[in-house]
């Protein structure tokens, strides 16, 4: 099963963004969307989730997304936007439950508190929302989300997680938490997408990267082979050196300290 | 202090017990207002009658039946719409402080009445004969669902509905329709500018059983609709696009929220006239006291907007009795004051 764009062109007012984008995400794998600001990486999360005006389909689960029903897409699918802020005073456990009446995850009453210990909230429940630091506000609409599609597969379809920048705004140890939590739901057979800064993240946990430059697929594949200094070079136009972490064998990266090389 | 504000119990118990009491407290009130009033007439001692098979006298017949039980069962209406309609604008805009007097209903009304008030005279007599005191409502209604109307075809393109574009065109026709109302008013003669004020001030003393049957249905049709966007309404807290990845049919929502506030409000203006505040007082303290979750908060709204709203009636046929006090002054009164405190004293939740 899988999540498939076919020739997506998206425009943001007059300005077409993505020019003819096919990309594919696995279920059971996590996906990471990288590019340099700008190139269209968010706007693809947001083609894919409907949020801008675009050609082409989105193929989900072989369903195309533009002939489903919200509440259909909402059962496969959670969406966590880049940031959300909230018009009323709710609790943490009150968004968190908007997530459960929102997806099919049934009604079992503990998921919500489940999830917010799955994030690292617990005993955040009765908090207002609109008081949290960023970090925590954005836990707290992963925890709902989590709760939305709380089982990766559910009658044998995979469900998706759609991550727009997860991690951007949470401190290292929370950063590992989060990745972590996307790494457990693909491995228990969910489709993990996330749009993501940190390459390094992304190198050491997603299955696949694509990157996106001006509006187009530069390369996509394992990090493997698109951690390269020649791609990333062209991508982000800065010299990057590629490393292998001497315990765990992971790629990693280092920018040149110099202004021009 | 306000970095540690927590709520230990859960707020959905506390604001479904909330049905019940408010509940009570509307029958209450209810009672009180068929109780209370000018004329002195008991409502225990035509009980009594009732109760042991005397007949009613011809006052009482009037004053409890035909005055006060119509004016009692308007209040109702004319409270819960105000209080709906307000919670309903509120969660479509995403802004504790909207109205529907911001989106122009209330100007568009405003207009309908001052144009029927002001120009009724170049009406054929056979039309006003047939109208009657009807003309002034039902110009008003007309008005505010007209611009209603108006104001959602300038805002919606393709199907889906800016708030922003909304918003701001919602300011811009009120100030049309102040204009136009003023050139009408510089057209009044001197008993119709008494008119104007008086029906801007806001009243429930024009009740009659005719206007319950009129406006009555249309307003209890509204809320009901009104009343079923609970959990729309919670999904468009977290913006649009988010409501609808939850699910939620966003588009229809709107509609149906932007409708339903048109005739609630536009009926309840109609028969009415300008009552402010209880729109925006009445689901500020239910938030503050049960949480912001729509589904309850619809239902409470309107029980604590028609009791609040019975109790300003209450209090302006009393307190300068035998005459009486409009009543849109009575809830300017009582709830600007309440408003500022709830404003001040919580300014770190209530998010502007």
């Amino acid at each position: 099963m899988t999540l498939t764009t076919r020739n997506i062109h998206a425009r943001i007012g007059k300005k077409e963004i993505l020019h003819g984008i096919d990309f594919t995400a696995r279920a059971g794998e996590i996906t990471a969307i990288v590019g340099p600001n700008g190139s269209g990486k968010s706007t693809l999360l947001k083609a894919i989730t409907d949020e801008v005006d675009f050609t082409g389909e989105v193929i989900l689960n072989g369903r195309n997304t533009a002939k489903m029903k919200p509440w259909e897409l909402a059962a496969m699918r959670g969406v966590l936007p880049q940031s959300t802020t909230l018009a009323f005073p709710f609790t943490v456990i009150e968004v968190v439950r908007m997530g459960l009446m929102a997806g099919a995850s049934g009604e079992r009453a503990d998921i919500p508190s489940r999830a917010l210990a799955a994030v690292g909230l617990d005993g955040y429940s009765g908090r207002f929302y609109q008081e949290l630091s960023g970090g925590e506000q954005q836990r707290a609409q992963l925890a709902r989300v989590l709760c939305q599609v709380w089982h990766p597969v559910v009658d044998g379809a995979p469900r998706w997680l759609l991550l727009d920048e997860p991690v951007a705004s949470l401190d290292i140890g929370h950063q590992l938490l989060v990745m972590r939590l996307m790494k457990d739901y693909a491995s228990r057979g969910g489709g993990v997408v996330a749009v993501m800064h940190d390459l390094n993240l992304s190198a050491m946990f997603a299955d696949q990267m694509a990157i996106i430059m001006s509006g187009t697929l530069l390369t996509s594949g394992p990090p493997d082979t698109v951690i390269q200094n020649d791609i990333l070079s062209k991508a982000y136009g800065c010299s990057l050196t590629v490393n292998t972490a001497p315990e765990e064998g992971q790629s990693f990266l280092l920018p040149h300290l110099a202004m021009h090389n | 202090m306000i970095a540690d504000t927590t709520v230990p119990q859960d707020r959905r118990r506390t604001a479904r017990r909330a049905h019940v009491w408010l509940t009570a407290l509307l029958v209450l009130i209810s009672i009180a207002s068929l109780a209370i009033g000018a004329s002195g007439t008991s409502l225990w001692g035509a009980l009594q009658k009732l109760v042991s098979g005397q007949p009613l006298s011809q006052t009482e017949q009037v004053v409890l039946w035909d005055i006060r039980m119509p004016r009692m069962i308007l209040g109702i209406c004319v409270g819960a719409s105000l209080a709906v309609s307000g919670a309903v604008m509120q969660g479509l805009f995403r802004n504790p402080l909207a109205d529907p007097g911001i989106v122009g209903v209330s100007a568009g009304a405003s207009l309908g009445a001052i144009t029927a008030i002001v120009l009724s005279g170049l009406l054929p007599l056979a039309a006003m004969a047939w109208l009657g005191f009807w003309l002034v409502p039902l110009a008003a209604f007309l008005g505010g669902w007209g611009s209603t109307i108006l104001l959602y075809r300038v805002s919606t393109r393709r199907g889906r509905t800016s708030v922003a574009t909304m918003l701001l065109a919602g300011i811009a026709l009120g100030a049309l329709a102040g204009a136009l109302s003023g050139i009408l008013v510089y057209m009044a003669d001197d008993a119709q500018l008494r008119d104007l004020t008086f029906w801007g001030l806001g009243s429930l003393a024009g009740a009659t059983w005719a206007k319950v049957l009129v406006a009555g249905p249309v307003i209890v049709l509204s809320i009901l609709v009104a009343a079923s966007l609970g959990h729309g309404l919670n999904g468009l807290a977290f913006g649009e696009a988010t409501a609808s990845h939850m699910g939620i049919p966003v588009q229809r929502i709107k509609n149906a929220a932007i409708l339903a506030v048109a005739a609630a409000t536009g009926a309840a203006v109609a028969v009415s006239g300008g009552i402010g505040f209880i729109g925006i007082v009445v689901p500020h303290l239910l938030r503050l006291s049960t949480g912001p979750d729509h589904q309850p908060l619809l239902l409470n709204a309107a029980l604590l907007g028609a009791s609040l709203l019975l109790i300003a009636d209450v209090i302006s046929r009393v307190i300068i009795a035998p005459a009486e006090l409009p009543i849109g002054i009575v809830t300017a009164v009582l709830g600007a004051p309440v408003f500022l405190w709830i404003l001040l004293r919580r300014r770190g939740l209530v998010d502007l």
